[in-house]
């Protein structure tokens, strides 16, 4: 992400060098390490991008990303040193509000070079009128450092607490194991119980302790991916080399598409009853019951008592001397039933 | 039917009830008389919703003093409309009763773009640029603009509702979301605008969780919502997350790149603005000094940006003065960002208490924790100031801001993990700051303090005792109903074994032995073989299922399989995997059968129901654990070890069945439904395990199913689906799970259900 960091006076990047370092120094422009040396090998001069007076010592490594912002902390850095008031020296809120707003103006003017004798004046002003507080704050922390110190102090304390609870809870179970152990020695030594019992017992409370403190089941992390197809990088099939271990379903070969014609019957005889109707014709007294696993299946007895009606009634009518076409005429009258009948 | 709920007249809109409904409007009114917040577990399909709202509807009717308003929070825009459907039902069967029109005003709630009907502005697709393109049609400067220059435009609907809508309130009556549009249509008046300026005073609000739980959006929708109002969270079994995730903020390089670019656009504008128009920098300015609070942010189209919770202690205060003009806040956000920057460059994981964080700050870049807490609400500020009508660019930069305020706000309950690259690409640089909660309470807590009811609900909230330990609270009312059922229509059974005796689980020891791979892929073909329609299978992660399915592939599992059925696999595209699910249906509703294999904690897992011949059976292979690895879940199991003296093993397990029991409950979505649900892992049967799924799901679990083999596993089915498949009526339910009045009312029945009641 540094990559395109380059040095204004080499040019060189952070890409082809990666050692290299930049340096700011107070005017906020950028200087690799290297030029540094060269430039200022005397210990001080001028900045090659603004020509200020700069000293060597000054340079520092350059932390943020613009230069600018390094400027500008070092700035307030500064600045803070004496303009240290704090919020208890003010007696209204407002007072400290304009106070904080006035540093905030004064730093703002040094950063981007607006007015820089009236701002160098009140800062000069103002270090001799506060010189006192100034001193006296430098020895004190405001309230809010002191509630972050405290918090950190706490969290500290928190944790090195807590190693110390852990690290017992564990010494005391491996005690307890120990302990238990030899107990189960010393019973199967010297009891005169079944040793059978002995033994069952001690897993049985062994057990018992462990429900109380079940340990953490591990759960694995990401495992290591062997191969890639699938989106979190899983081929379909491990062993991709002979990928003919999937056996297709046999195709078929492509067939003109089936279509339906209705079938025509010589049913010859009076239509049987309608299949909704059989049982308030008390057909099913006749029949033995469909049983629950044929139930399941779909099957009532419905169906079989519906099928022996028509096949006693087909085919009473038949008579050899009638033509065909008598026949004929039947059917027409009787497919509507038998086509119902054959969708149910 | 009419009911009489323990001296309360209660409307129920269907001829029939279930006994748990009953029960469940007892505990639900105990809750409301005692003005407490509830806890309950209903299976799903048992007309939870329905059953709230007519008790809820009923107590509002006889109490109206005490109970002024219900706000119902659903997850999805779907389940909104459900519950819509459903209280349309009850006032359709209130007036056909009463014989007049009900002064009840219900309506639905969503964001902008399901609601928009701007022509232009509703065709997009994304939410956040509709927001934007909204907040640009309608800000308050921008309608002033209009007023002096007619070219600028604005927003036809919103200004119709803005000269006539606030006078005219919503007639009483049912409005989803279709109907506000529809209304807005007629009337011309925005529909959004309306149906927010309604929640004051409409009775029955439904909308999302987030505009209650998400403070930022809950300081602008929910906020004048009053005290004597019943609050529901349906589908609650996430609500910990969903807090967690309303308070964690996630920083990106990416994001910061765009931060500073955002920045530059803020110091152009303002230098732009001082040569032109330096008034208006001047006024917020004299504002700020005075310490008022911003006059505008009543404006109800302004409030694109909001700060996150901040005890109002604070907001009182006047912004700190280092901040109080522009051109200093822009440097200070600049500062903000760089210094964030600068955190990113990590060579390994840091973590770091907001504490720590706030000294770092402090040392580096000289900022102290007053300025940073001001942050969001001073953005918000200065945007409004310098009337920059595209928000979109900015919500990078809006999001730092929150993270800043957040940040300096609450030194508890948060942590800030800083990760220089993903643990899956240990080699490609991507630095993440996550700022995450640990505590999920802190999001919840307003929302319990403030209301007087709260109510909890979902089918699966096993272990109950869970609950209110994480979201810190004590209800008064906490009760999982089981589900009566006429026939056993839900087998579940725990597989431990294949047919040669090999242990199977999901264990990380034994998850590559090509063993337990062959016996769970035996096991559902087996299963295959003998179920109908169709069968859904959950594995603990995508990675996991996908492994198995290629070493399924090479066993020729796979080739088995597809004799039987099609096979279906979810993926992480969502695309991918909706198309896979239209087909499982088609799949399933042809009769050929189909096999979906899903992810638990993935999209199939929450939400989509697979009722009846979707979902035959369920198979749940492996316990379904988080990723025990992620650094913010390791920090929040210390965290909750901590404060709430919960142990890592027992949230994990309590994480890992909540989630296995919200696959297991996707095949079972009412009475007339059955499913076989099958836990192929031997760690199931474990009593710690065990006792935490749901109390309907564990009743059905006896003690000769939980150690099962595959052979013996599918004899079991086979019987079992036998039974279920004789001819099945309502005549068969009435009288034990399902009611007519008259049995309701008779004493045996009210006997068992107020034993059933007390014995929870």
């Amino acid at each position: 992400m540094d990559d395109y960091q380059t040095c204004p006076k080499c040019k060189t990047t952070k890409y082809r060098n990666p050692a290299m370092v930049l340096m700011v120094n107070a005017c906020g422009h950028a200087l690799c390490e290297s030029c540094v040396e060269l430039l200022f090998a005397k210990g001080s001069g001028a900045c090659p991008e603004c020509k200020c007076p700069l000293r060597r010592n000054n340079f520092r490594v350059q932390l943020f990303e613009d230069p600018a912002v390094d400027k500008e902390v070092d700035i307030r850095k500064r600045i803070l040193k004496e303009f240290n008031k704090r919020q208890e020296d003010f007696p209204t809120l407002r007072e400290y509000n304009d106070y904080l707003e006035e540093v905030e103006t004064i730093i703002f003017n040094l950063v981007f070079d607006i007015d820089p004798a009236g701002t160098n004046k009140m800062i000069d002003n103002y270090k001799k009128e506060n010189k006192d507080i100034t001193q006296k704050n430098r020895n004190r922390q405001s309230q809010e450092e002191m509630e972050l110190e405290e918090l950190l102090e706490a969290e500290k304390a928190q944790q090195s607490e807590k190693a110390n609870l852990y690290v017992n809870a564990e010494l005391e179970e491996k005690k307890q194991k120990h302990k238990a152990r030899e107990k189960l020695i010393d019973e199967l030594m010297f009891s005169d119980a079944d040793a059978k019992s002995i033994v069952a017992s001690h897993v049985q409370a062994t057990a018992a302790l462990a429900k109380e403190q079940p340990k953490a089941a591990a759960q694995p992390s990401s495992g290591v991916v062997k191969s890639s197809k699938f989106s979190s990088g899983v081929q379909i099939g491990l062993r991709g080399q002979h990928t003919n271990s999937f056996l297709p379903i046999p195709k078929q070969e492509d067939l003109p598409l089936y279509r339906y014609t209705a079938p025509v019957f010589d049913y010859d005889g009076p239509p049987p009853p309608a299949i909704e109707k059989l049982g308030k014709l008390n057909y099913f007294a006749n029949i033995r019951a469909a049983n629950i696993t044929e139930r399941a299946g779909g099957y009532t007895e419905a169906m079989s008592c519906c099928r022996a009606l028509q096949e006693a009634l087909g085919g009473l009518f038949y008579s050899p001397q009638l033509t065909h076409k008598t026949a004929v005429l039947a059917t027409n009258s009787s497919t509507q039933d038998t086509d119902d009948m054959e969708t149910t | 039917m009419k009911l009489n709920v323990d001296g309360l007249l209660v409307y129920f809109p269907y001829d029939y009830i279930y006994p748990e409904q009953f029960s469940y409007m007892l505990e639900l009114k105990r809750a409301l008389d005692a003005k407490g917040h509830c806890l309950l577990e209903m299976p799903s399909g048992t007309g939870k919703t329905t059953t709230l709202l007519s008790l809820i509807v009923a107590y509002m009717k006889a109490h109206p003093l005490d109970l002024t308003k219900l706000v119902y929070c659903s997850r999805t825009v779907p389940e909104i409309e459900k519950v819509m459907e459903e209280l349309r039902k009850l006032m359709n069967y209130y007036e056909k009763e009463m014989g007049m029109e009900q002064n009840i005003l219900g309506l639905a709630l969503s964001s902008r773009k399901n609601l928009c009907i701007h022509p232009s502005v509703s065709k997009e697709r994304e939410g956040k640029v509709v927001d934007g393109r909204c907040y640009s049609l309608t800000a308050s400067f921008v309608r002033a603009r209009h007023a002096a220059d007619d070219a600028v435009p604005i927003c036809e609907f919103y200004e119709g509702f803005d000269a006539h809508g606030k006078e005219f309130p919503l007639p009483p009556g049912v409005y989803n979301l279709d109907d506000l549009k529809e209304y807005g249509q007629t009337k011309r008046w925005c529909p959004y605008f309306l149906a927010r300026h309604t929640i004051t005073h409409a009775n029955i609000v439904v909308y999302s969780y987030h505009y209650l739980l998400d403070p930022k959006i809950a300081e602008v929708v929910s906020k004048e919502i009053s005290k004597s109002s019943v609050v529901v969270f349906d589908e609650a079994h996430n609500i910990d997350n969903v807090c967690i995730d309303s308070m964690s903020v996630k920083i990106t390089k990416r994001l910061l790149d765009k931060c500073s670019n955002s920045i530059t656009i803020l110091e152009t504008t303002i230098s732009n603005m001082k040569e032109n128009d330096s008034k208006r920098l001047e006024k917020e300015y004299k504002r700020l000094v005075e310490g008022l609070r911003d006059a505008t942010i009543a404006r109800e189209t302004d409030m694109a940006l909001v700060n996150p919770v901040l005890p109002s202690e604070i907001l009182e205060e006047a912004v700190p003065g280092t901040i109080r003009t522009a051109e200093h806040f822009v440097a200070f956000l600049k500062r903000v960002v760089e210094y964030i920057k600068t955190r990113l460059r990590v060579q390994h994981v840091v973590q770091e208490s907001p504490a720590g964080f706030l000294r770092d700050i402090h040392t580096k870049v000289c900022i102290d924790r007053k300025p940073l807490r001001f942050t969001a609400e001073r953005l918000a500020s200065l945007i409004r100031t310098l009337e920059i009508s595209d928000l979109t660019d900015f919500s990078p930069l809006v999001t730092v801001s929150h993270f800043a305020t957040l940040v300096s706000t609450y030194t508890k309950g948060f942590t800030i993990i800083i990760e220089p690259f993903e643990d899956r690409a240990p080699t490609v640089s991507n630095p993440i700051l996550y700022f995450s909660c640990l505590d999920s309470s802190i999001a919840i807590k307003p929302v319990f303090n403030r209301f007087q009811t709260v109510v909890i609900t979902s089918g699966t909230l096993s272990p109950l005792d869970m609950y209110p330990k994480i979201l810190d609270f004590h209800p008064v009312i906490m009760t999982s109903f089981t589900m009566t059922l006429a026939r056993p229509c839900i087998l579940p059974m725990i597989v431990s074994k294949g047919n040669d005796q090999v242990a199977m689980s999901s264990r990380y020891e034994t998850r590559e032995d090509t063993a337990v791979i062959r016996n769970y892929g035996n096991l559902l073909v087996e299963v295959a073989a003998a179920v109908p329609d169709g069968i859904v299978c959950f594995f603990t992660s995508y990675l996991y299922l996908e492994t198995i399915v290629s070493s399924w592939y090479d066993q020729g599992i796979i080739d088995q399989l597809q004799r039987h059925k099609l096979l279906f696999i979810e993926t992480q595209d969502a695309a991918e995997t909706s198309l896979a699910l239209i087909n499982y249906i088609k799949a399933c509703d042809n009769g050929r059968g189909a096999v979906l294999l899903s992810v638990a904690r993935g999209k199939v897992s929450e939400g989509i129901d697979f009722d009846h011949h979707l979902g035959r059976a369920v198979l749940m292979f492996g316990i379904p654990y988080v990723y025990t690895q992620s650094r913010i879940l390791r920090a929040r199991l210390e965290y909750l070890r901590d404060q709430f003296q919960i142990r890592e093993n027992d949230f994990l397990t309590f994480d890992a069945m909540r989630h296995a029991a919200q696959c297991l409950g996707r095949c079972m979505r009412g009475k007339t439904d059955y499913g076989i649900m099958v836990l192929a892992d031997k760690r199931f049967s474990r009593a710690d395990k065990r006792s935490k799924l749901p109390k309907w799901i564990q009743e059905h679990l006896k003690d000769t199913n939980c150690n099962l083999s595959t052979e013996e596993c599918v004899q079991i089915c086979k019987r079992w689906l036998r039974q279920m498949a004789q001819p099945f009526s309502r005549e068969d339910q009435l009288g034990i799970s399902l009611l007519t009045l008259e049995q309701l009312q008779s004493e045996e029945m009210q006997k068992k259900i107020q034993q059933r009641a007390q014995g929870v």
